[in-house]
């Protein structure tokens, strides 16, 4: 006998609570009288006052959009990354200095992890886009290319265009981390198709002015 | 409760009736029809444990992908289809068809009205599950969760709900021997009317076969939605949040409502406060779905509506809880002795659990760190495994011995084995996917203090691995729980009379000439209220709804008065403003063969790990691109932003032809720790060329702009698109083109090559401007 109760039940199970019962009954079962908790009365018109105050706030009243939330996040960080150095240009110069700059390479080699280390590998050995680490190369002929093929892509957008998504300091950056690699000379990993033509060296870095004193500038909200 | 009572569900004959037999000349014989119970209670298990072995199986294949077998049919996205329906249509569905029929008759003093509608109900469900575990690993699929069942399943399941279970479920109510309705018949109600209205008017389809013949057997079961995009999707999570409302909520509340009080053998605790949950929840409910949709393109203020109304939702729930858990009250210390109430208390506990951490979920900004992440997995678990699974045992224990006619459990202590291994593996099932959603959450939204990404997406998906066995030894041990149960049913089976015992009640017929109860009086002092605070207090004591109690028909007229408001209020600003979903001109129809692999793209499920919708949110922006906008899926039938990110979104993936080949040969390939199965079958199949100009013209009818040179241009266009693909391929690659021509792969890939990148095909993309929906007057793209 698994949910007969036991013969003798205790007392406080005879006269339950002093409850008020409806006169209601359905196959024995009844329904108590009792009023709606307080709490839970309270609770509810709370959270339709909330819902009304929030509706209020948001959507008639002062409140931020999402977009707009998310376009103050974007304007905050975009100044808070790049606010130094403003615009840069990608041009030959632009990108040698920045090739082993200790303070902006980490934002170049940031940007490669995860818009290019899927198709030409973490190490930049090739996967299913060329090495990248060797002196062979197949769209690029002078150190700006790197930029261009970035921003426009190659091979019939095999390469794709990252000029509609990265910051035109992302695509800098991004270049000079890229040719900073060349040299480590790593074997081919998983591109088979053709390697490309060798290239002249990168012509010497321009030394650092002294008087570039970094002057706050505000870059520009767009991409490129 | 007296052990006759135990015995058989009802043995004394004078139970049906609260007048002594023989006070009124016209008593009526009856009996109940439990053998209908008994085939329902038998589906549920079998289903229940069917369900569960794919879930298990699922979830392993997250921690070992190559538990798929290398066969395109046990790919996670075309099995988890099959867990998610089976564990709600067929475990749920089953249970509460079970505690329908059995408290049905009961309540309402008589048998159901029609055996033979019963059986057609019940054999029909039976045949649309087997028909779903047949059509889901074939990739025939609508790829809209929890209504992925394709366009002749889905008559099927109209036909069988409203004509075999609808029918016989109201004209039992017609025909029965209770003035009134207890409440819960009212979540009964609530359940067969807004199911039959959700259902319908999500899957409202073109056929493909109606625009001509596709050239594969499982072509001819596919179909396109009406709706596209933004309404899609819309319409999506209205009926797939209600189905957690009016599937797996409302009727659980009638099954508690029914089987606690019987259980604790207590009256329930406020009728009041059953109106007021009942009725609140059934309007609100309805209008929380977009809460699914947070951040999306989903206009701004549709967003708002299905989250304040998922908060105002925390209370109405909680009604519930309440009403269950204090029906307790005096009986506390018979759950230490019954594993029927230790089901009950857990379940309804976890049923308050879900339903606070629901409305915390849907706030926007909690939400923005939730949405995509397993901690969504957890939730829906902790209300599947905690919620209607333990609802549905508590009740088949409380049924075996009345509806077997044995003189109790073969073996309670086996049911207390049960609940206790069933609890521990929902709390380890559920604390390993918080932990994992909100790990994953972080991560993804980490950035360093240069303003960078912090964490790649592959990173964030190593450090789940253990969780995930961790959530498959949560999941063994319910499934082992359950397993012990079903032994239990066995042997308790084995226990019955050789016939069952069939007693018959009698009761009187409902008389014509009912007057209900004189109105009350007010309870103000009669001087000092004005009049209509005098008639407000009356009103607010509920004697109207007494009435309504009595009266079936204008009950369920206002039950679908209450949901179609709710829902009108939400669908029709959806489809009607302009501004909702601006047009955005470079936006074209997809190519023939992008569309063709699109419907690849759905037949795989991709959408079960991927999403194709990128919020706006600086570390989203940096990780997928630019934020998805609403004009953008103006041609996607259905539409794939998905609700979870097992891998990384897709809208803008951006790779190479070769890449993805790749990829698709072998994701290790390319990711060493990427836990995606490799896709063979893809790489080796040929394109349906026949289907593709159905596919076309299918598009056409529904609105997307083709020409009529390119419809009939369609398959040639197709055809010279996948050659320069395969071309491409065989370049990068080294391979022999021969092995790549034609392959599916090619269509799927111009799809991923496509999608995402009309916004910013030429610079007047971001020229956004309301136009008339359906006229883009931009010319469809061709292959190129």
């Amino acid at each position: 006998m698994t949910h007969t109760p036991p013969e003798h039940e205790p007392p406080h199970d005879q006269t339950p609570l002093e409850d008020p019962l409806t006169d209601h009954e359905y196959d024995g079962i009844k329904e108590y009288d009792n009023p709606i908790p307080g709490w839970w009365n309270w609770l509810f018109a709370g959270t339709v006052v909330f819902s009304l105050l929030y509706i209020l706030f948001y959507h008639i009243g002062v409140g931020p959009s999402i977009h707009e939330q998310f376009e103050a996040e974007t304007a905050f960080r975009l100044t808070q990354r790049f606010g130094k150095i403003g615009d840069l240009k990608p041009d030959a110069e632009t990108i040698l200095l920045y090739m082993n700059d200790p303070e902006w390479a980490p934002v170049g080699k940031s940007v490669y992890r995860s818009k290019c280390a899927s198709c030409h590998g973490a190490d930049a050995a090739g996967v299913a886009g060329p090495n990248l680490t060797d002196d062979l190369y197949i769209h690029v002929k002078k150190i700006e290319d790197i930029a261009k093929v970035v921003t426009n892509g190659a091979n019939n957008n095999q390469m794709p265009e990252h000029g509609s998504k990265l910051h035109i300091n992302e695509i800098v950056l991004v270049s000079s981390y890229v040719a900073s690699l060349r040299g480590q000379n790593l074997p081919t990993v998983g591109w088979t198709a053709d390697p490309g033509k060798k290239i002249p060296a990168w012509p010497a870095p321009p030394e650092p002015k002294a008087d570039q004193a970094p002057e706050p500038v505000e870059p520009s909200p767009s991409g490129t | 409760m007296s052990q006759a009572e135990t015995a058989n569900a009802g043995g004394s004959a004078s139970e049906g009736s609260p007048q002594p037999a023989g006070a009124s000349p016209h008593l009526e014989q009856f009996t109940y029809d439990d053998g209908i119970v008994r085939m329902f209670t038998l589906a549920t298990l079998i289903w229940g444990i069917v369900a569960m072995l794919v879930g298990l199986l699922i979830a392993m294949q997250l921690a070992l992908p190559a538990l798929n077998l290398g066969l395109e049919w046990t790919t996670f996205g075309r099995l988890r289809p099959l867990h998610t329906n089976a564990a709600i249509f067929a475990f749920a569905g089953n249970a509460i068809f079970a505690a329908i029929y059995y408290s049905t008759q009961r309540l309402l003093k008589t048998r159901m009205w029609s055996d033979k509608l019963g059986r057609l109900h019940f054999w029909g469900w039976q045949l649309i599950i087997v028909s779903a575990a047949v059509t889901l690993p074939l990739g025939v699929t609508q790829g809209k969760e929890y209504a992925e069942l394709e366009w002749p399943i889905d008559l099927l399941i109209a036909i069988v709900w409203v004509g075999f279970f609808g029918v016989n479920f109201f004209m039992t109510l017609k025909v029965r021997r209770e003035r009134h309705m207890y409440v819960a018949i009212w979540f009964y109600i609530a359940t067969i009317v807004t199911v039959a209205l959700l259902h319908v008017f999500n899957n409202i389809w073109v056929p493909l076969v109606a625009a001509g013949q596709p050239g594969t057997a499982l072509g001819y079961l596919k179909s396109y939605p009406i709706y596209a995009g933004v309404q899609d999707a819309f319409m999506q999570w209205w009926y797939g949040h209600n189905a957690v409302a009016f599937f797996l909520t409302t009727p659980f509340l009638g099954l508690m409502y029914y089987f606690v009080p019987k259980a604790a053998n207590r009256p329930v605790f406020s009728y009041r406060l059953s109106i007021i949950h009942f009725w609140s929840l059934v309007f609100i409910y309805i209008w929380a779905g977009p809460h699914h949709l947070h951040y999306t393109a989903l206009p701004a203020w549709a967003s708002t509506l299905g989250m304040v109304f998922s908060l105002m939702l925390w209370m109405p729930s909680w009604g519930g809880m309440i009403n269950g858990l204090l029906t307790l009250r005096g009986a506390w210390y018979k759950v230490t002795a019954d594993p029927v109430l230790k089901f009950f208390v857990v379940g309804i506990t976890f049923y308050g659990m879900s339903t606070f951490e629901g409305p915390m979920l849907s706030i926007k900004s909690v939400n923005a760190l939730s949405h995509y992440t397993d901690w969504t997995i957890g939730h829906v678990h902790s209300g599947a495994l905690g919620w209607n699974g333990f609802m549905t045992f508590g009740m088949l224990y409380w049924l075996l011995p009345r509806l077997f006619q044995t003189k109790g459990l073969y073996s309670k202590k086996l049911a207390e084995w049960h609940f206790w291994l069933g609890t521990l593996g929902i709390l380890v099932y559920i604390v390993a996917m918080y932990i994992a959603g909100i790990k994953q959450g972080l991560d993804w939204r980490a950035i360093t203090p240069e303003g960078n990404l912090k964490i790649e997406f592959i990173e964030s998906v190593e450090y789940l691995i253990p969780l995930y066995y961790l959530r498959a030894v949560g999941g063994g041990m319910y499934l082992a729980g359950v397993l012990l149960g079903a032994f239990n049913v066995y042997k308790t089976w084995k226990m019955r009379p050789k016939t069952y015992a069939e007693p018959v009640h009698t009761a009187p017929p409902l008389s014509a000439d009912y007057t209900d109860a004189p109105a009350p009086k007010h309870r103000l002092s009669e001087h000092g209220h004005p009049e209509l605070a005098k008639k407000v207090d009356v009103w607010m004591q509920g004697h109207w709804h007494r009435r309504w109690e009595r009266l079936p028909l204008k009950f369920t007229v206002w039950v679908i008065v209450a949901v179609s408001v709710a829902s009108l209020f939400e669908i029709i600003p959806t489809f009607l403003i302009r501004s909702n979903v601006p047009t955005i001109a470079t936006v074209t129809p997809y190519s023939p063969l992008e569309l063709a692999g699109r419907d690849i793209y759905v037949r795989e499920g991709c959408y079960n790990c991927h999403s194709q919708m990128i919020r706006p949110m600086y570390a989203e922006k940096l990780r997928y691109g630019e934020y998805s906008k609403a004009g953008e899926f103006v041609y996607d039938r259905p539409f794939q932003w998905g609700s979870r990110r097992i891998g990384p979104d897709l809208h803008r993936v951006n790779k190479s032809y070769q890449w993805h080949h790749k990829h698709f040969e072998d994701p290790k390939l390319l990711v060493a720790k990427s836990i995606m199965p490799p896709y063979p079958h893809l790489l080796k199949r040929k394109i349906d060329w026949k289907s593709v100009p159905v596919r076309v013209r299918a598009a056409s009818y529904l609105g997307a702009p083709y020409t009529q040179e390119q419809i009939d241009d369609a398959m040639n266009n197709a055809k010279r698109q996948a050659q320069a693909i395969a071309e491409s391929i065989a370049k990068d690659r080294n391979k022999p083109i021969e092995e790549i021509q034609e392959t599916q792969v090619l269509a799927l890939i111009a799809y991923l090559d496509r999608v995402g990148k009309d916004i910013t095909r030429t610079p007047a993309a971001e020229d956004e401007k309301p136009a008339e929906p359906g006229t883009d007057n931009a010319e469809p793209q061709g292959a190129n």
